[in-house]
């Protein structure tokens, strides 16, 4: 059995000088993620290797299987469902440093990147080809692809463009038991199983990318910003719903109602007014021609369903001014309330009125401000929870909250999340859409890829699902051989 | 909505009990229920007796022959749309449901599953799932990949299990629907799906221009994939004798009239313009000329390169036949996709030796080659899938948790998983 000093002088033989972090102190900012304390626990890894190469990370996956240490992969930790947190400790593989955008090919409209690169330097790379990455997950300044892929994100502009296993071809994985393998590729078709549709969203749990080999979208030629305002929810709701059902799919169709514009529009001024009951924020792109029919369209649409005001905007600081809002509605949220605990759920749209409702009466109920911003295009929520952490009692009633939330959400026929994944969040959740043998098909992929289950322990699966008491009792043990990394 | 349409009734012509690559079952099964088809499993497990599910029997060509054939479970009584709801553009469907009829009540709608398979009137929900079917719209719409948002599938462990649901963006657990697509029946049979449905384009046309050369008919495809068109498909072909660039356009009609006269511009002379229902007639014959049946004296094969290589595989693949000396009698390319879906004349006997030689040869041009349609005798002694994948101990351990006992198409797959 390897001893502390050991396991890291072993690491940094594989990383190189400065490749491996073990101090209390530098260790400390990988206890948690982007999710709020209270709703996922922290945890602290024994070690964080920083690789540059795939080999390196194959190096470090084998000797933590040598000393019986769990794995967690993470990129940028903007995760909000405590997906990159070392659960039982162990050493966490951060891919930061592995951030080369290695290729970039017009003909196939690929990249091939890998996994520390940030999701919107590869479009700004891109930009200039005339192409982007479609997957827009609202942390793109600072989350990377390889985070990206293991969470299967979304988006504003997913509901035209789909989300990120649209758009991932072929991937380098890292196996738990330390081989490089591909799976996907540049050619379409390959034989046998869709190891890539696996990969993609499984969390950590199954293997770590580094490279990925991404589809390009080409730029549209034009595109259309529109801001829509209502007197209330239920006619912005109402105008998402005709427009569908016009046949028109918007790049993205986003809602905000008045707390959020409250909270956003004194810090950021994007233009939108302070006295509508919601705005919607509707985004067209594609050839000029259509763009200006459709928009006139929408707008038309809009304004039969009670829009008091539909503003337009085509040149680009117009609609980033726009989007401004929208982007940054997290980072206003300071100027209502301390904390805020965003949550993530999906709804069939036709329910989104309904539901919308029962968020308000649950904020009641709880005496809690809810905030809601979210993709109306797709029925996927985001209440976001104000409350103060200092006050007592203000967690236990988010938490609490948002279980009602979900608990709603699922009878109506809903997901438990549409783009922040399980993770440790809502692993326990996951009984209210799955039953026992629906779990044991999820736990067949794990076990063919994880047999000894070393990737990203307690994630997804229920507590104690995947014989977890027994294998936290060894991991205990080994810890305590160790002396490194408290349960 | 309720659901509107039962279980359609069954097609006398619809074949019962197929004969998978000269062999045939000893007892045949239509279960009408999820619980059925999966209490069927688990029989067929205690008895060890191979069950080979299909559905429109479109693609029974398709696969090694199996290891064994004991048991024939048609999903013809699982068809029907369970649900249907036009303003959440979300579909359930049993996966016996023929693709053409859940299209009939979609397009009622003003809705579509914007895939183009071939033999469409035949084959089923299920069948296009497990075999990962499309056709040249894959270009601008992808697969059912793409559009699956749910699945329910019977396990030869006897259970019914779910994945995934009925809304459009979901994170919650594994992508086991994604898993599914594509995995020939191996892993476990599809008794219903849920997908995203699109609107219907309001109207499209396509552009044929005739070749008298491979290089012109790909220069022209080019032409417009260079262009500020995004093309619904973008193909080159061998048909009848002669070469062809086809383009078809789809959406509002305003669009589809511009792009329609950009197109003609771009092509140049000889264009012929087919208009909406004789566009959408056009595509349906040409893609079933992709469609898996195997004759005698005759091979369907598929080969995949990256799209920028799709020009030189053309060159290539001719160049390969004539040096075999073969006829080729279909060629479909998909120059964006980099795929050349391809019917070759094969010598009369019909033993393994020229489709060997074929394979082998087209190996070393492409990066996959698929035989999708060949008799038996010809298929002996090779994998119809092609090269074996690195991942080939994954897939079948993946294969060993969801079938232990290897009841599913034993033998079928890539790597006669």
């Amino acid at each position: 059995m390897m001893n502390r000093t050991e396991l890291i002088e072993r690491l940094e033989q594989i990383t190189g000088p400065g490749g491996v972090f073990h101090r209390p102190g530098d260790l400390l900012v990988y206890e948690y993620d982007g999710s709020v304390d209270g709703a996922v626990d922290t945890a602290l890894p024994a070690a964080v290797a920083l690789p540059t190469t795939t080999e390196q990370v194959a190096a470090i996956v084998r000797l933590a299987n040598e000393s019986d240490l769990p794995v967690t992969a993470r990129g940028a930790g903007t995760g909000l469902s405590g997906g990159a947190v070392a659960q039982r400790g162990g050493i966490i593989i951060s891919l930061t440093r592995m951030d080369q955008i290695i290729e970039i090919d017009r003909d196939d409209r690929t990249a091939l990147v890998e996994p520390g690169v940030i999701n919107l330097e590869l479009s700004e790379t891109t930009l200039g080809s005339g192409f982007f990455f479609a997957p827009d997950p609202s942390s793109q300044r600072a989350c990377t692809i390889g985070g990206n892929v293991a969470e299967n994100s979304g988006g504003p502009h997913c509901l035209k463009y789909g989300v990120t296993t649209n758009h991932v071809l072929g991937l380098e994985v890292v196996l738990p038991d330390g081989r490089v393998v591909w799976t996907g590729g540049r050619a379409s078709g390959g034989s046998g199983f869709d190891l890539t549709a696996a990969m993609v969203g499984s969390e950590g749990m199954l293997g770590i990318v580094t490279k990925a080999l991404v589809r390009l979208t080409p730029v549209p030629e034009a595109t259309l910003v529109q801001l829509a305002d209502f007197g209330d929810i239920d006619s912005a709701s109402q105008a998402t719903s005709r427009i569908i059902a016009a046949r028109i799919i918007p790049a993205a169709l986003e809602m905000m109602d008045n707390l959020t514009i409250q909270a956003v529009e004194p810090a950021y001024h994007a233009g939108y007014p302070m006295d509508a009951g919601a705005v919607l924020l509707i985004e067209i792109d594609g050839l000029a021609e259509d763009v200006r029919s459709i928009g006139e369209e929408v707008a038309a649409i809009c304004r039969q369903s009670g829009a008091r005001e539909v503003r337009s905007a085509t040149d680009r600081a117009e609609r980033d001014l726009l989007w401004k809002g929208r982007k940054m509605a997290l980072a206003a949220m300071g100027r209502l309330a301390p904390n805020y605990y965003l949550h993530d759920t999906v709804v069939p749209r036709s329910k989104l009125p309904a539901t919308l409702k029962r968020v308000d009466e649950i904020s009641h109920a709880f005496d809690l401000p809810i905030a809601n911003v979210f993709h109306a295009g797709d029925g996927n929520l985001h209440p976001l929870m104000l409350f103060d952490r200092r006050r007592s009692g203000d967690v236990e009633r988010v938490l609490d909250a948002s279980k009602e939330i979900l608990h709603y959400c699922v009878e109506v026929g809903g997901a438990l999340s549409g783009e922040h994944g399980i993770g440790t969040e809502k692993r326990d959740h996951l009984t209210l859409v799955y039953n026992a043998d629906d779990l044991a098909a999820m736990a067949g992929i794990k076990n063919s890829f994880d047999p000894a289950g070393t990737f990203n322990p307690e994630k997804l699966f229920p507590k104690g699902y995947m014989c977890g008491e027994v294998r936290a009792l060894r991991a205990q043990a080994v810890a305590q051989k160790l002396g490194i990394y408290a349960i | 909505m309720p659901s509107e349409i039962g279980a359609p009734a069954v097609d006398p012509g619809r074949q019962l009990v197929p004969t998978i690559d000269g062999m045939t079952a000893s007892e045949q099964v239509s279960p009408e229920s999820a619980e059925e088809v999966a209490a069927l499993l688990a029989d067929a497990v205690a008895r060890e007796a191979a069950v080979v599910p299909f559905g429109g029997g479109s693609a029974l060509a398709l696969g090694n022959p199996p290891e064994r054939y004991d048991l024939s479970l048609s999903t013809v009584k699982l068809g029907g749309i369970i649900d249907y709801e036009p303003t959440d553009l979300v579909l359930s469907v049993g996966a016996g449901a023929r693709f053409a009829d859940v299209q009939s009540v979609l397009a009622e709608h003003g809705q579509t599953l914007p895939i183009d398979p071939p033999a469409a009137a035949k084959a089923t929900i299920g069948g296009l799932i497990a075999t990962a079917a499309s056709g040249p719209g894959r270009l601008s719409a992808g697969t059912l990949r793409d559009l699956l948002i749910g699945i329910s599938v019977a396990h030869p462990s006897g259970t019914v299990t779910k994945a995934g649901g009925m809304v459009v963006k979901n994170v919650t657990g594994f992508d086991l629907p994604r898993l599914y697509h594509g995995s020939l029946g191996t892993l476990g049979i599809i008794v219903s799906a849920n997908f995203k449905v699109l609107p219907l384009p309001r109207t499209e046309a396509t552009l044929l221009r005739a070749s008298s050369t491979l290089d012109d008919a790909l220069a022209a495809a080019d032409r417009i994939r260079g262009s500020r068109i995004a093309p619904a498909a973008l193909e080159v072909a061998w048909l009848d004798g002669g070469w062809l660039t086809a383009v078809r356009l789809a959406g509002r009609e305003g669009t589809v009239q511009m792009l329609t006269s950009e197109s003609n511009e771009l092509l140049g002379d000889r264009v012929e313009l087919l208009d909406s229902s004789a566009s959408a007639v056009w595509w349906r014959d040409y893609v079933d000329g992709q469609a898996g049946e195997e004759r005698a004296g005759e091979v369907l094969l598929r080969c995949a390169v990256r799209p920028r290589h799709a020009a030189q595989l053309a060159t290539d693949l001719i160049a390969l036949l004539a040096e075999l000396d073969l006829e080729l009698r279909y060629l479909a390319i998909s120059v964006g996709l980099g795929t050349a879906t391809m019917r070759v004349g094969l010598p009369a006997a019909e033993d393994e030796t020229p489709l060997h030689a074929l394979q082998e040869r087209c190996l070393r041009l492409a990066d996959h080659v698929t035989i999708l349609a060949a008799l038996a005798a010809r298929k002996q002694g090779l994998d119809v899938w092609g090269r074996t994948p690195e991942t080939l101990d994954l897939m079948r351990a993946l294969k060993s948790q969801f079938d232990p006992s290897r009841v599913l198409n034993p033998g079928r797959f890539a790597g006669f998983i």
